[in-house]
């Protein structure tokens, strides 16, 4: 049993330690967000905060983050399920297609504009790494930039 | 189930017509002749008002459309909930859900594009008999880019009929003619008292009424909803992670699979070595071998299933295939080009003739294209549960719901368990591409089931399975053949392509008698090339089979054949000396629909405008899938061979449009997708194996890597064409003509370039050294 800040909330994981967090996730904390994609954070389709980084969940085990804090997508928008700036930018722009890649590209992305709240392009381009396979990119470095004005705007 | 039941009885019954029975005879199917293939008819089912096969009303005001096609990206779900939300003057807001339907219902089939018409047109009595047959089956898929072209019509004529009834329960409330009404905002509205009434209010009385035989559509100067972007119904859930598509399916007692394929396709499992120790491992339930060609292991969660899946030892026997190799493959191809007998598929003028004019200008050229994977983000899985009595139910991102019943059925067969009754639900596909019309998972996961009766299995394919255990599109090899005259334009064409059938391969698959590929049109399509003028043109094809399997991919032959013939075009460009936009406008002096996108992606991209040094343009073009696309690739080629994209321009003639952001989203989803096959993607043999497994070897570009696309649509009033493949297709060869166009060197096999991996999740791509 692993005890962590889990979307704002302190749970208790039942999974062992040396489980991989992606899976710990979605089978024992019931948060189906993060996807499996490849299992060796090539693609990012796993991708959750911990402590505030961007951070891929299928190579870290469940153990790693005891006593930390993990968002998933799930946690992402506000407890009353107002959408944060960047979900809501990824509506505007239409981004997803079959959107399974997304909750990877939300969190980066989330990650992201936390550190740098105005990216350029090339600042973009090399923080997400992300796998996309339907061809969102050019939507997805779009709605990044809408999502910086939004919560600039605050 | 009650529910479930009613109202397939109702849909089924009611249009048994005299002509119907005389089909059902002559094919010997007796159930044709409770087939209603209109399905236009209404009833009440608890809360919902049931309006037809398409649209329920609910008394809150939420108005559900079936869509009885797949969500995979495309959004199709919006587009054809758009058709019938305009014929019912219906705001298309957040009260529209969209439902793909569990029922198998005629009306659903996608017969059109299987018969080759458009089902708005008059029919004969050939399209008449096929259509019942499809649509007793009925064949259900997403597929061949032809979902709006199928259901454009149907779908509004739907709608309207909704609408008529709405119209004729108002005019019985309001005691007035229905001539007096009208209909806005979801209610019926008579002016003249100024009295409304919310469509919610009338739906249990319009629900009974008898529907229209003919109601008319709209016509395009009333359309509010058809022609403007609508925000896609999908993305909301999509942006909050909710769990919406197959791998997300959790259900009480379930329990989880993993599997191990074949490492060489087509061998058998002769034993498992360690048997008793894997299913030692904690939580493990079962180990199971599938029809003797995979072994998968079934535990509490996926993650104990795959960890004990990876110790398995499993000897496969042997075949002649472990000896094959990519480099022996390419080398049947290159036999085939030189001595195969091919099949002819078009032979319009004498192209011999041309050929043997002494003196002829001739240009040739041969073209490789490699095996390439489908690499879906959602992995293969499918759930399915076998209840008492018979009852399997399944949950299933896939293409076709009627391919899942079936593959339901085929899994429990295997497990020697014959279900009565099969209900399948479709998920959001993670990505489809082709892929999900296959249903071996499905299968796999049903023949589990039935082992552990009464508990749902979810069967989930590890990447390394997706990619190295699946189906590919074909490689290919084709040479190319002109003679120019003495306008410098081909008078003769001249395309003959090697590569392993998709038709065949798909058939021995799925059906009793394997088909024969001569004249299989996927492996030929895009060699043609209609449009332009060509006096004398020949296409043909020569079949090389292998043991690998093909499956349908996106955009299909078009994938490598359009590379070829748009490359080639080039090629005879080049030979006259001409610019490779005015040969192609001389190409289309009589195809002004044609010529139109090449002028408006000319213009956009400024085509004939100087460039900043370094960077060049390639030009290339495609019909198909009932649309036209052009495009213009600007590329850089640095002096170290690294070849970058960084805009590409497209214009693009779909028909009519209904949801013009969607169509957009799909041409630039379809030009990533052909850029990233185009510059690096392809899978390799050794020992009979596909080398490739993960996303480390199969490699993917970043955000880093993809250019700009700017799309603009060509208005069009003629009915709608295809938008998910078309994009595919061109870029390829508007690529290598743009490094054609920068280097000199005319590259003539796929891919383009090879990936070379500078971090983690980094890539650049570099020319291959060799160019064909």
């Amino acid at each position: 049993m692993v005890s962590l800040t889990l979307n704002g909330r302190l749970v208790d994981v039942e999974a062992p330690e040396d489980k991989p967090l992606l899976w710990a996730l979605r089978e024992d904390a019931g948060l189906l967000g993060p996807k499996y994609g490849c299992g060796i954070a090539e693609c990012g389709a796993c991708r959750v905060l911990v402590d505030g980084q961007s951070t891929p969940s299928c190579v870290t085990s469940l153990g790693a983050v005891a006593g930390r804090t993990v968002v998933t997508v799930e946690g992402l928008a506000a407890p009353d399920g107002t959408l944060s700036a960047v979900q809501q930018a990824w509506i505007d722009e239409q981004a997803p297609q079959c959107g399974y890649c997304q909750p990877g590209f939300l969190v980066a992305a989330t990650a992201l504009l936390e550190r740098v709240p105005d990216p350029t392009d090339a600042e973009i381009d090399a923080a997400i790494t992300n796998i996309c396979r339907c061809g969102t990119y050019p939507r997805i470095r779009r709605a990044i930039h809408r999502a910086a004005a939004l919560r600039a705007e605050g | 189930m009650t529910k479930l039941l009613s109202r397939r009885t109702f849909l089924l019954t009611g249009a048994a017509l005299g002509g119907t029975a005389l089909v059902a005879a002559l094919g010997g199917l007796g159930y044709l002749a409770t087939v209603d293939v209109d399905g236009l008819g209404g009833f009440v089912d608890g809360d919902d008002a049931v309006m037809n096969a398409f649209v329920t009303l609910h008394d809150d005001g939420r108005v559900v459309v079936k869509v009885p096609r797949t969500e995979m990206g495309q959004g199709i779900h919006t587009g054809l909930a758009m058709l019938v939300a305009e014929e019912m003057d219906i705001p298309f807001d957040e009260r529209i859900s969209v439902e793909h339907p569990v029922e198998l219902l005629p009306v659903y089939a996608h017969w059109a594009q299987m018969l080759g018409v458009r089902p708005e047109e008059p029919q004969g009595p050939v399209t008449w008999i096929g259509r019942r047959l499809i649509s007793s089956i009925p064949l259900i898929t997403t597929g061949a880019s032809a979902s709006t072209l199928n259901l454009w019509h149907p779908m509004r004529v739907a709608g309207a009929a909704a609408r008529h009834m709405l119209l004729a329960a108002g005019a019985a409330r309001l005691g007035v003619p229905v001539a007096e009404l009208t209909t806005s905002d979801a209610a019926v509205h008579h002016a003249a008292s100024g009295r409304s009434i919310p469509y919610a209010d009338l739906a249990r009385q319009a629900a009974v009424l008898a529907p229209p035989d003919r109601p008319a559509l709209k016509p395009r100067s009333e359309w509010r909803i058809i022609g403007r972007s609508q925000r896609r119904v999908d993305i909301p859930a999509k942006v909050k992670g909710e769990p919406v598509f197959g791998i997300d399916v959790v259900l009480p007692d379930m329990l989880h699979a993993s599997i191990r394929h074949a490492p060489v396709f087509g061998t058998r499992v002769v034993r498992i070595a360690n048997e008793a120790e894997v299913r030692a491992e904690p939580d493990v339930l079962d180990v199971a071998i599938i029809e003797d060609r995979s072994v998968a292991v079934v535990a509490r969660s996926w993650w104990q299933a795959e960890t004990a899946a990876a110790r398995l030892d499993v000897e496969w026997s042997a075949s002649e295939a472990d000896a094959v190799s990519s480099d022996a493959l390419d080398a049947r191809l290159a036999d085939a080009l030189e001595g195969g007998e091919p099949y002819i598929h078009v032979e319009d003028g004498d192209v011999g003739a041309a050929l043997a004019v002494d003196g002829a200008r001739v240009v040739q050229a041969t073209y490789v294209a490699p095996l390439v994977a489908h690499a879906c983000m959602e992995s293969m899985n499918a759930t399915v549960v076998l209840r008492p009595g018979g009852r399997a139910e399944a949950w299933v991102p896939s293409q076709s719901i009627s391919l899942t019943r079936w593959a339901v059925f085929r899994g429990m067969g295997w497990a020697g368990v014959d279900p009565a009754e099969v209900v399948s639900h479709i998920t959001m596909n993670g990505g489809a591409f082709g892929r999900r019309t296959e249903t071996e998972v499905v299968a796999e996961a049903a023949f589990l089931a039935a082992r552990h009766p009464g508990r749902p299995v979810k069967l989930l394919w590890p990447r390394e399975e997706d990619i190295g255990r699946a189906m590919y599109r074909s490689h290919a090899r084709a040479g190319l053949t002109a003679v120019l005259g003495a306008d410098g334009l081909p008078a003769a064409w001249d395309a003959l392509v090697a590569a392993q059938s998709l038709m065949q391969s798909i058939g021995s698959r799925t059906l009793p008698i394997t088909p024969s590929p001569d004249g299989d049109r996927l492996t030929a399509e895009g060699l043609e090339k209609p449009y332009y003028a060509l006096p004398a043109r020949r296409v043909r094809s020569v079949h090389v089979p292998s043991h690998v399997p093909i499956g349908l991919w996106r955009s299909n032959g078009f994938s490598f054949n359009t590379f070829f013939a748009e490359s080639f075009v080039d090629e005879c460009a080049a030979a006259a000396e001409t610019d490779p936009v005015d040969y192609r406008r001389a190409l289309l002096a009589r195809s002004p629909r044609h010529l139109a996108v090449i002028e408006r992606v000319a213009a956009l991209s400024g085509w004939g405008a100087p460039m900043a040094a370094g960077r060049s343009r390639g030009i290339a073009m495609e019909h198909c899938f009932e649309s036209i696309v052009a495009v213009v690739a600007e590329v850089i080629v640095t002096g170290d061979g690294e070849v970058r994209v960084p805009r590409v321009f497209c214009a693009v003639d779909v028909g009519t449009v209904v949801n013009p952001d969607a169509v957009v989203a799909q041409m630039e989803g379809g030009i990533l997708f052909g850029l990233t096959t185009a510059l690096i993607s392809r899978v390799t043999l050794s020992d009979g194996r596909i080398e490739q497994s993960n996303f480390h070897d199969f490699t993917m570009p970043r955000l880093a890597n993809a250019p700009e696309v700017v799309v603009e649509i060509v208005p069009s009033e003629l009915p709608p064409g295809g938008a998910g493949e078309p994009g595919v297709a061109p870029i390829a060869a508007a690529v290598g003509n743009a490094i054609f166009a920068a280097t000199g060197t005319r590259p003539r096999s796929l891919p383009l370039a090879l990936a070379e991996t500078t971090g983690a999740g980094r890539l650049r791509t570099v020319l291959a050294a060799e160019a064909g």
